[in-house]
């Protein structure tokens, strides 16, 4: 037996949960873009027609910039202000399963031996309802790196779209069950995942590749077109790097980019990271042989987020492809 | 629950100014439970806050058997460090930590210690220095080689005097050629030349080693040449950071956090890590 | 009794004229409101824009920016270069949905003590009218769907032709084209089929000051009708040589029109501050906007500086604000409309609009063409008597 509920009335939940007040963020439309927004009308929220919306829903956990705390200047003497704790619910409703899959390496992260208390307040307020993929496009691969369209890791409740208007319920957790208890309908048929890309690199490969060659010049070659912004790593369901700078009385905290010049930058002027080559080969080792030698698994999921935003079409597939064949891009 | 990137706040005791452009701070916690409780290892660091300004990072470099605050040393560089240095007696500042994996001490146990030391890399020195010589009976010589581009550049220029005077010590002061003023009594070389000419026994010593990249380069060879084994040899390394926890994403060097896994590093160990920083 | 509103008012003042004529009226005891506070400069031409959505965002409910009359400067022409800057700064912060009733411009000479007590008068009780300036504005609570990008389709058969007869004849060292996703460089005659005219979003001349690129030797670059404007641009602003670089041209210009712009104005300012606050509220200073525009070549940004922060680093609505006026109003009279930024743009933030608005306020007030010969001035960095206007009283 499996639960299910229509898209309509599914909405109508959604509805609900915003009018008690609880935060609800989904897709949506925005920008000529899908992008995951904080819902204010379940109607606009979107179940399908598109691949991943352009930004992840990382944002919902870790915000793009958050305020630590403040603090008064009073003559010789400060005083801080403390933030006030973060209690909204929300729930993060139909949340592609490579974004979710994201969240237990941000858990890990944030509690490696220091427990960071912003996100664990936000974290444990929220609770995540994953909608599965019937399609994919070129730039997916989340079945190269162990996961896939049906995948339940990070979720508190899996969606799965049926055929018209309905989607199967997979409550994974209490927490997911509470959610959707009496809401849904019983009936025996079961959804069936769609099959996701097939493997497009050899995750292993590439990480015995970028460990043992710091120095080749793969990295420069592929970093030629790499224009330096942030778009890969901001819209990255586990790029989680931040920068800490003081503004306005405030202590803040804000996405940050591997690919900036600054990110490394010594305040005597040397930088480590000099140049794309190496800024491009940091975020590889990171996700594919750093992250994965320290914590035993690859910091990705696969979303295809970083090539799709990247305005020079690179983002980390192309480059993995090319190092799994250890090709030279063509000069 | 405490948020770990809230600092404590700092009373400035007392600023002392050591060159052109380095001074060094003593400040003690206002809340007198963390002042009770506070410890640290030495070779740790901490994140110092000026207020309105920003963080920086920077060595803990009073002796961690020194119970009355900590002290700091930097110089003026940047935006923080601008701001840092037109703080007085009585002002307030943040500070957290102690971050890092410090000095293995312990190990150092039983043996001779050679300190090497350029410019600013006094400071983190300095705090091993002192913790040798308040715990004298667990070490051996001390040998402390340290030197600057010119007079005017040494720092703790008084405590190299007082280390000195004690059992079993040796300072040897250095200028860079050119750096040397007319009754400048000390050696004349960079410290890895001055080091190698001053013919300091090997066996059963640790060397601590921390100076711009250039020194260390040519250090390396030197401390080789004598047989110090590279297991042996220790050095701080500095890389950008913000979190000083290991989330931030910005200090590793290859695998290795510097903020959690270091900043303390063998050559060895060093040696086997990328050129990343 | 019900507390009046006090505004607070920001004036920006050159030392050699208003500065003067505020002391005069000082000591010669004509009284007026304490509301003003008084910010000197040398010149009205060191009155930076951004010092102006500064006081804004530490609460300013209005701002003054006055200097001496034109023909008195103290460094003879910085009031003109004021002037010109004003001209074309005001159309950006109209089409952000400032509210212009809350900037006020004069000329104000070191004896004209009295104009300065009464405009401070007249500026403070307008004010006071007005009431308190929310700035910025919160957003709308939905910007609707947006525009999606437009994908245009260039064939890529003579582009290839052009480009092998190049490399063959060693004309140039690379070619800097289109692929199936992002730009090709392509050094090889062989090679010139990878130039597939795919993903055509960049504008290639992006990649002329990259030092890697520099590294190659001589240039060539696709380019699609309006991205060639930006070579002349560069050579204008001497980052390249007259000639120094070869363009291949794919695709045929169009006809570009301001209609959105002026659909954007016809709304009262206060939505259309929403509306922009509602785009920047998806901003996360991924900086992808300028990292692509070929005209952004600056080695550090000035949103990158911080001694001191001119530009809040932070994508909050004061940062967000900050940033964008920033970066348009340094495209003013150099934004060559290639699109690149919008294409960028990973949230799908409507730049071209602030773009259009700088660029139609140079072309209407100067008649300048961007795109046209290289050494024409740059209109922001010169002025000329003809140039007129109706806002600085």
């Amino acid at each position: 037996m499996s639960e299910f509920i229509t898209s309509d009335n599914l909405r109508q939940l959604a509805a609900e949960w915003i009018a008690q007040g609880i935060r609800v963020a989904g897709p949506q439309r925005a920008g000529g873009r899908v992008l995951y927004l904080p819902l204010n009308d379940a109607a606009n929220l979107l179940l399908d027609g598109f691949i991943h919306p352009a930004n992840s829903a990382k944002e919902f956990l870790l915000p793009k910039t958050e305020t630590l705390y403040g603090y008064r200047v009073e003559g010789h003497d400060i005083k801080l202000v403390e933030e006030a704790e973060a209690e909204t619910p929300q729930i993060l409703l139909a949340v592609r399963p490579c974004d979710v899959a994201a969240f237990p390496f941000l858990d890990h992260i944030f509690n490696w031996d220091y427990a960071d208390e912003p996100y664990n307040q936000r974290r444990r307020n929220t609770a995540i309802v994953a909608l599965s993929c019937s399609t994919h496009d070129a730039n997916c691969f989340c079945t190269s790196v162990g996961l896939g369209p049906a995948s339940e890791r990070g979720a508190d409740v899996l969606l799965v779209p049926l055929t018209g208007d309905t989607l199967e319920v997979r409550c994974v957790t209490e927490k997911g069950r509470s959610l959707f208890a009496g809401k849904t309908k019983s009936d025996n048929v079961a959804a069936m995942s769609a099959a996701g890309p097939a493997p497009r690199f050899a995750a292993e490969a590439v990480r015995k590749f970028s460990a043992a060659n710091f120095e080749h010049p793969l990295w420069a070659e592929h970093a030629l077109a790499c224009v330096g912004c942030g778009a890969c790593a901001h819209t990255c369901p586990t790029c989680h790097c931040f920068d800490i700078v003081d503004e306005h009385s405030a202590r803040v905290r804000n996405w940050d980019s591997c690919q900036f010049s600054l990110f490394t930058l010594h305040a005597i002027g040397h930088n480590p990271r000099p140049d794309q080559g190496s800024r491009q080969r940091q975020r590889i080792l990171h996700k594919f042989s750093i992250y994965p030698d320290k914590f035993g698994e690859i910091l990705c999921t696969g979303c295809g987020n970083c090539t799709r935003n990247c305005p020079a079409g690179l983002g980390v597939l192309p480059l993995l492809i090319a190092i799994e064949h250890e090709e030279h891009l063509p000069a | 629950m405490k948020n770990i990137y809230q600092p404590e706040l700092m009373d400035v005791a007392s600023v002392q100014r050591h060159t052109a452009d380095v001074k060094s701070v003593k400040v003690r916690f206002r809340d007198a439970d963390c002042a009770q409780q506070f410890q640290f290892r030495v070779g740790q660091f901490g994140i110092f806050s000026a207020f309105g300004y920003g963080e920086s990072v920077f060595n803990i470099c009073s002796s961690s058997t020194w119970n009355d605050g900590l002290e700091f040393c930097f110089r003026k560089t940047g935006r923080v460090t601008e701001a840092l240095w037109e703080i007085e007696e009585g002002d307030t500042i943040g500070f957290r930590g102690p971050y890092g994996n410090g000095y293995p001490v312990e190990a150092w146990k039983g043996k001779n210690l050679i300190f090497l030391g350029g410019g600013i890399a006094m400071p983190p020195i300095r705090c091993a220095i002192w913790y040798a010589l308040e715990n004298r009976a667990d070490y051996g010589d001390i040998t402390i080689v340290y030197g600057a581009r010119t007079v005017a550049d040494l720092v703790y220029v008084n405590e190299l005097d007082e280390w000195a005077k004690r059992e079993r010590v040796r300072v040897i002061r250095c200028v860079d050629p050119g750096g040397e003023t007319p009754d400048w009594t000390g050696e004349i070389g960079f410290v890895p030349t001055v080091f190698e000419r001053a013919q300091i026994a090997a066996a059963d010593s640790v060397a601590l080693v921390i100076g711009p990249p250039i020194m260390i380069k040519n250090t390396m060879p030197v401390l080789d040449r004598m047989g110090l084994p590279r297991a042996s040899v220790y050095t701080s390394l500095e890389n950008r950071m913000k979190c000083g926890v290991g989330k931030c994403g910005r200090c590793n060097c290859g695998p290795v956090y510097v903020c959690k896994e270091g900043p303390v590093f063998t050559m060895e160990e060093l040696a086997a890590l990328p050129q990343d920083y | 009794m019900s507390e009046v509103f006090e505004p607070r008012i920001v004036a920006f003042v050159c030392n050699w004229c208003t500065y003067l004529g505020a002391d005069l009226a000082g000591t010669t005891r004509l009284e007026y409101p304490a509301n003003v506070r008084i910010v000197r400069l040398p010149c009205s031409g060191r009155i930076d824009f951004n010092l102006l959505i500064k006081a804004f965002e530490i609460g300013a409910d209005a701002i003054l920016v006055s200097g001496c009359h034109p023909g008195d400067c103290h460094y003879n022409t910085g009031n003109y270069h004021a002037r010109r800057r004003w001209m074309v700064f005001r159309p950006l912060l109209e089409v952000l949905g400032f509210d212009m009733r809350r900037l006020h411009f004069t000329w104000i000479s070191a004896a004209e003590s009295r104009k300065f007590q009464q405009t401070v008068k007249q500026v403070v009780e307008e004010t006071r009218q007005l009431g308190p300036y929310q700035y910025p504005t919160l957003p709308t609570a939905s910007s609707g769907p947006g525009r999606e990008p437009q994908k245009n389709h260039f064939d890529p058969e003579t582009a290839r032709q052009r480009a092998r007869a190049l490399l063959e004849a060693k004309e140039v060292d690379v070619v800097i084209g289109y692929g199936s996703s992002g730009p090709v460089f392509v050094r090889r005659p062989e090679d010139v089929d990878r130039i597939t005219c795919e993903d055509t979003r960049l504008n290639l001349a992006t990649y002329l000051g990259r030092k890697e690129v520099r590294a190659m030797g001589r240039v060539a670059i696709l380019t699609k009708p309006m991205d060639a404007g930006a070579l002349v641009v560069l050579e204008r602003e001497s980052q390249i040589e007259s000639g120094a670089v070869k363009t291949i041209p794919i695709g045929e210009p169009g006809t570009g029109t301001f209609a959105d712009l002026d659909a954007l104005l016809a709304l009262p300012p206060d939505e259309r501050m929403a509306w922009w606050a509602g785009e920047f509220s998806r901003c996360t200073r991924c900086y992808a906007c300028r990292q692509v525009c070929p005209m952004c070549y600056c080695e550090r940004c000035v949103a990158d500086k911080n001694r001191p922060v001119v530009i809040d680093t932070s994508p909050t609505p004061v940062g967000n604000f900050a940033w964008h006026v920033t970066r348009a109003f340094h495209l003013a009279g150099r934004c060559v409309g290639c699109g690149a930024c919008n294409h960028a743009c990973p949230v799908g933030i409507d730049l071209r609009l602030l773009n259009m608005a700088v660029h139609r306020a140079v072309d209407q007030n100067f008649g300048f063409n961007v795109g046209a010969d290289p050494k024409t001035e740059s209109p922001i960095g010169s002025w000329a008597p003809a140039d007129h206007e109706e806002f600085i009283r």
